[in-house]
């Protein structure tokens, strides 16, 4: 039965394969077809038709050839399909005026080679059907069964591609025969015309996979690749027809071509023929012949790659049922969720060998359908978690997927899919969502977590109880506490690795989400269990978990201020809830930067003078001494020093609820403090910020229980004075003549506040000094802003010489 | 398949025909043949030295009782191939490269190695590729014995073998 051919297979497809070669074979075989279609043209100008069919005949002659690859061959194809286009139109046009000849198409079947008879047949055929010369349906029928003639695959295959295209327009697509004497044909004859073409071309197709030597079996199967929308157009085409309807399709059209391409077991075919039906038909068909199509894909060969295939198709109908957004477009008998999962089922029991991320990657396009056809039942989703996850326990159990593998990746990419259909509340519904994280190794669950907290911080999502926040971080587990296989855990914790600060301030970020927005109590507890997860995270990310709780602590002390008429309890949850803080910040002063817990240590006590409790007073003055204390231990270093001060000195400025014996302690020991200072300039500034405790600060008279401002003016002078003198001792002039500056705005201050002592004399004398100092200064850069500074102060005392206070002003340019 | 109707023109009249089952439509074609000759090996020393050669098969020809097999042969081997042949079968067996009776001339007298130098065995190797893939894909040939002795057969046994046909199983 065979023919043995093979010897002459290998040595023709060796002679053309290289690439100059082939290039002069396209070359000449293009030059030869334009010299054959001139000579045709122009006989044909001349009438006649004979000798023009003969020119053609010679002209498709070039399509004979074995030499050349499926690309050049294709280029040749191209130009000759072209060329024959002529001649087409031609005839069609003798026939419009009535002077087509009869016999065509039995006189072309004497050509002597079958190539050009049948292109010539095909060409012939297609005017004469258009021009009612012969009947439809047999011509198309014996056309597309001629064809059978040429068993080369290149040449069959371009050849019926030919035929495909030139009957597009003349396929009968009605539903019933028309009543004249020739017989146009139905759907029916179409759907046979195109079957049969489709199952030629695939057989053509596939045998082309055993032409040639073994060694070149790579690039017979590219070449195959590159051919493969000739026979998708069959397929396209049948899409096409109008009066095919779900009905036909499911009982004619995709079991003839399941058959052919479950038969012919290459994979290659199967591949892109199950993929194109996919893509071609609409997913109305899909959906009416899912367990056909389904049966059909678990017999593929083993090579074929499934899970494309599969994927593709659940994307596809997932995409149509919620498109319009709503989620009706299925057909209440069609469950999809229980169909595809019990066909993944199938075909992974079938298919031994299925590496796991494929196997995943179904899984994922399943959770996918599950989770947008299905919002709202959450049992779906969570089915398919607890499947994956039991997949890999019977891998292996208690093991973790290994990180940077496919396996990973899919795993990865699945979690994702619930963070971006829903929010998180919804996610945290979904209890099985952490066995599936848990298989992960580090760093893909670090991945996750990130992910995780960026879409709720995109999404601003709230949480607002304390329940799903407690359900949050055990997810979120990974960035909280210490792993075991996290490889170098304690030597990335330091704030100088980047990622490790990224990480710690989105999580701190996270804190600012979770509100309970009428329920202090409740959040209350968020803040109870923040601290209880947060503490057990290591010190260094305390440093940024604690200061937001701090903060929200401080904040829910005025919410429960605000409700003090409904709630009778608020000052004793004030009081734990500032005892929490004192707890919190203590542990925060072991890290080796000062100034985080002094800052939010002067807050708290800001906040306990703002709230007015009962003991807010003593919580307030145990803080600050806090913060003092912080600020001594800061000895060595003047400039932290020096800012410190100023925080404290500032603080208690704004806080009123210190009774008087404490208070003064304080103003003492701050303006001391101020004194002690190393460096001059320092001493000065911060005896002026001073003057203010002694003024405008204010203090709880315990009598009124209202507070009232200190006007202490004895003190203020005090100050002054002593800063002044301070200044008189400073060595570097310009720095002298800026704070002499510095000094005369602070004492015009008080002359506005009309402290007693503080006159337009006084004020004078002090304007005098400053134009003298000033000539000291040079006129360099630094001291050019010194100067605008004066200049700023000398402008607004001439502004305000008009006014009746300020007579007397000496102040001259 | 519908029949054509009676009155049908003589233009589109034509033969029917037997459909294909699908096993036939699909299946890979059985006229596959590989021969190749590879891996020269030049064995023994100085005056008892020869050169054989590995010869690759690949088959799907009925004919055939193994479709794969490696075998190694020398020279004579093939010379002994081709009398049979000759005397057997029907057809004209092409010719193998020469002998090189020049090159066997004892070694004192060449300036070169002779028959075992690497060009002159890559030469030889392409002309007895080239025989025996012409020669195993005539049909008369593989009818015969000795042919698939040769291909086939780990060693040729030259006491035990006996000329005969080789029928299609």
């Amino acid at each position: 039965m065979s023919m043995q051919k093979a010897v002459d297979n290998s040595r023709s497809s060796n002679a053309g394969l290289s690439m100059d070669n082939q290039e002069k074979l396209l070359a000449d075989a293009l030059q030869n077809v334009r010299q054959h279609a001139f000579a045709m043209k122009r006989v044909l100008d001349q009438q006649s038709v004979m000798e023009g069919l003969k020119h053609a005949a010679n002209m498709l002659g070039e399509l004979r050839t074995s030499l050349l690859s499926p690309k050049n061959y294709y280029e040749l194809h191209v130009v000759v399909v072209e060329e024959l286009h002529h001649l087409e139109l031609y005839l069609t046009d003798e026939f419009e005026h009535g002077r087509g000849s009869h016999d065509l198409y039995e006189v072309v079947q004497y050509a002597g080679n079958i190539v050009p008879r049948l292109y010539l047949l095909i060409t012939i055929g297609h005017v004469y059907i258009r021009a009612n010369e012969l009947p439809r349906r047999e011509v198309l029928r014996d056309l597309v069964e001629m064809c059978r003639g040429v068993q080369h695959p290149l040449r069959g295959l371009f050849l019926r591609n030919y035929l495909l295209q030139c009957v597009k327009s003349l396929l009968p697509d009605t539903e019933e025969e028309n009543q004249e004497a020739t017989k146009t044909g139905t759907i029916l004859d179409s759907l046979d015309f195109i079957l049969l073409n489709f199952s030629e071309m695939n057989k053509l197709w596939v045998r082309m996979q055993y032409q040639g030597h073994t060694r070149d079996l790579q690039r017979r199967e590219q070449e195959r690749r590159e051919l493969r929308i000739l026979v998708g157009t069959n397929l396209v085409r049948l899409s096409e027809l109008e009066c095919v309807n779900v009905e036909r399709y499911k009982t004619i059209v995709l079991p003839k071509i399941m058959e052919q391409v479950v038969s012919c077991r290459d994979s290659i075919a199967q591949e892109y023929l199950m993929e194109c039906i996919i893509q071609v038909f609409p997913d109305e068909y899909h959906l009416n012949t899912l367990n056909e199509f389904l049966k059909a894909c678990r017999e593929l060969s083993a090579s074929v790659n499934i899970r494309n295939i599969l994927i593709s198709l659940i994307d596809r109908l997932t995409a149509y049922s919620t498109r319009d957004g709503s989620q009706q477009n299925i057909p209440e008998n069609i469950q999809l969720f229980d169909i595809f999962s019990e066909q993944i089922a199938e075909v992974v029991k079938s298919r031994i060998n299925m590496p796991p991320e494929d196997i995943v990657a179904l899984q994922s396009a399943l959770l996918n359908l599950s989770l947008k056809c299905y919002r709202d039942q959450f049992e779906y989703g969570n089915k398919v978690l607890e499947n994956t996850r039991k997949i890999f326990d019977n891998i292996a159990l208690d093991t973790q997927v290994q990180t940077g593998t496919p396996a990973a990746k899919e795993l990865v990419k699945m979690l994702k899919i619930p963070i971006d259909c829903y929010d998180i509340l919804d996610v945290l519904k979904l209890n099985h969502y952490k066995l599936v994280l848990q298989l992960l190794s580090y760093r893909e669950r670090h991945t996750v977590c990130m992910y995780i907290i960026n879409s709720i911080l995109d999404k601003e999502t709230i949480i607002p109880t304390a329940e799903q926040v407690t359900q949050l971080f055990e997810l979120l587990l990974t960035l909280i506490i210490d792993q075991t296989d996290s490889p170098l855990e304690t030597s990335r914790q330091t704030i100088t690795n980047e990622d490790f600060v990224e990480e710690q301030n989105l999580v701190a970020r996270l804190y600012n989400n979770f509100q309970a927005p009428n329920d202090p109590d409740q959040q209350y507890h968020i803040i109870k269990i923040c601290q209880d997860t947060f503490k057990n995270g290591g010190l260094e990310r305390m440093r940024f978990t604690y200061p937001p709780i701090i903060m929200q602590a401080y904040a829910l002390t005025f919410r429960y201020k605000n409700i003090r008429e409904q709630d009778e309890k608020w000052e004793k949850k004030c009081q734990k809830l500032f005892q929490l803080c004192n707890q919190l910040i203590n542990t925060l002063t072991k890290l080796e930067t000062n100034d985080l817990p002094l800052r939010l240590y002067l807050q708290g006590a800001l906040a306990a003078s703002e709230i007015g409790s009962e003991n807010a007073e003593t919580i307030a003055y145990e803080f600050f001494s806090q913060a003092y204390t912080l600020y001594e231990e800061q000895a060595g270093d003047t400039r932290a020093q020096s800012a410190s001060l100023t925080l404290l000195i500032g603080t208690l400025e704004k806080v009123t609820c210190f009774a008087e014996e404490n208070h003064s302690t304080l103003r003492q020991s701050l303006t001391q403090a101020a004194t002690r200072l190393v460096k001059r300039p320092d001493q000065v500034r911060t005896l002026l910020l001073c003057t203010h405790l002694f003024w405008s600060a204010q203090r709880l008279n315990e009598s009124t229980q209202k507070s009232e401002q200190v006007h202490d003016n004895e003190k203020v002078l005090a100050c002054l004075k002593k800063a002044t003198k301070l200044t008189t001792q400073i060595m570097d002039q310009s720095v002298q003549v800026q704070l002499y500056n510095e000094l005369l705005n602070t004492y015009i201050y008080f002359f506005n506040q009309n402290l007693p002592d503080i006159d337009i004399t006084l004020l004078n004398s002090l304007i005098e000094k400053l134009q003298n100092e000033m000539s000291k200064i040079s006129s360099n850069e630094n001291d050019e802003f010194i100067r605008n500074q004066i200049q700023k102060t000398f402008d607004y005392l001439r502004q305000q010489s008009q006014l009746e206070k300020f007579q007397g002003l000496q102040i001259n340019n | 398949m519908a029949t054509i109707d009676a009155d049908n023109r003589r233009e589109i009249a034509r033969l029917p025909s037997r459909p294909i089952s699908l096993e036939d439509r699909y299946d890979p074609p059985a006229n596959f043949l590989e021969i190749e000759v590879l891996n020269p090996e030049t064995h023994g020393f100085g005056n008892k030295r020869y050169t054989d050669y590995e010869i690759r098969m690949r088959t799907n020809l009925p004919v055939f009782r193994l479709k794969e097999c490696s075998v190694r042969r020398r020279y004579s081997d093939f010379e002994w191939l081709r009398k049979e042949l000759e005397r057997d079968s029907k057809i004209v067996v092409p010719s193998l490269p020469s002998k090189a009776w020049q090159r066997q001339v004892p070694a004192f007298l060449r300036r070169d190695d002779g028959i075992f130098e690497d060009e002159f065995i890559e030469e030889r190797r392409k002309g007895l590729e080239q025989f025996i893939n012409k020669v195993a894909g005539h049909p008369l040939a593989q009818n015969e014995r000795s042919l698939h002795v040769f291909l086939q057969d780990t060693t040729i046994d030259h006491d035990k073998y006996v000329p005969g046909k080789v029928r299609n199983s």
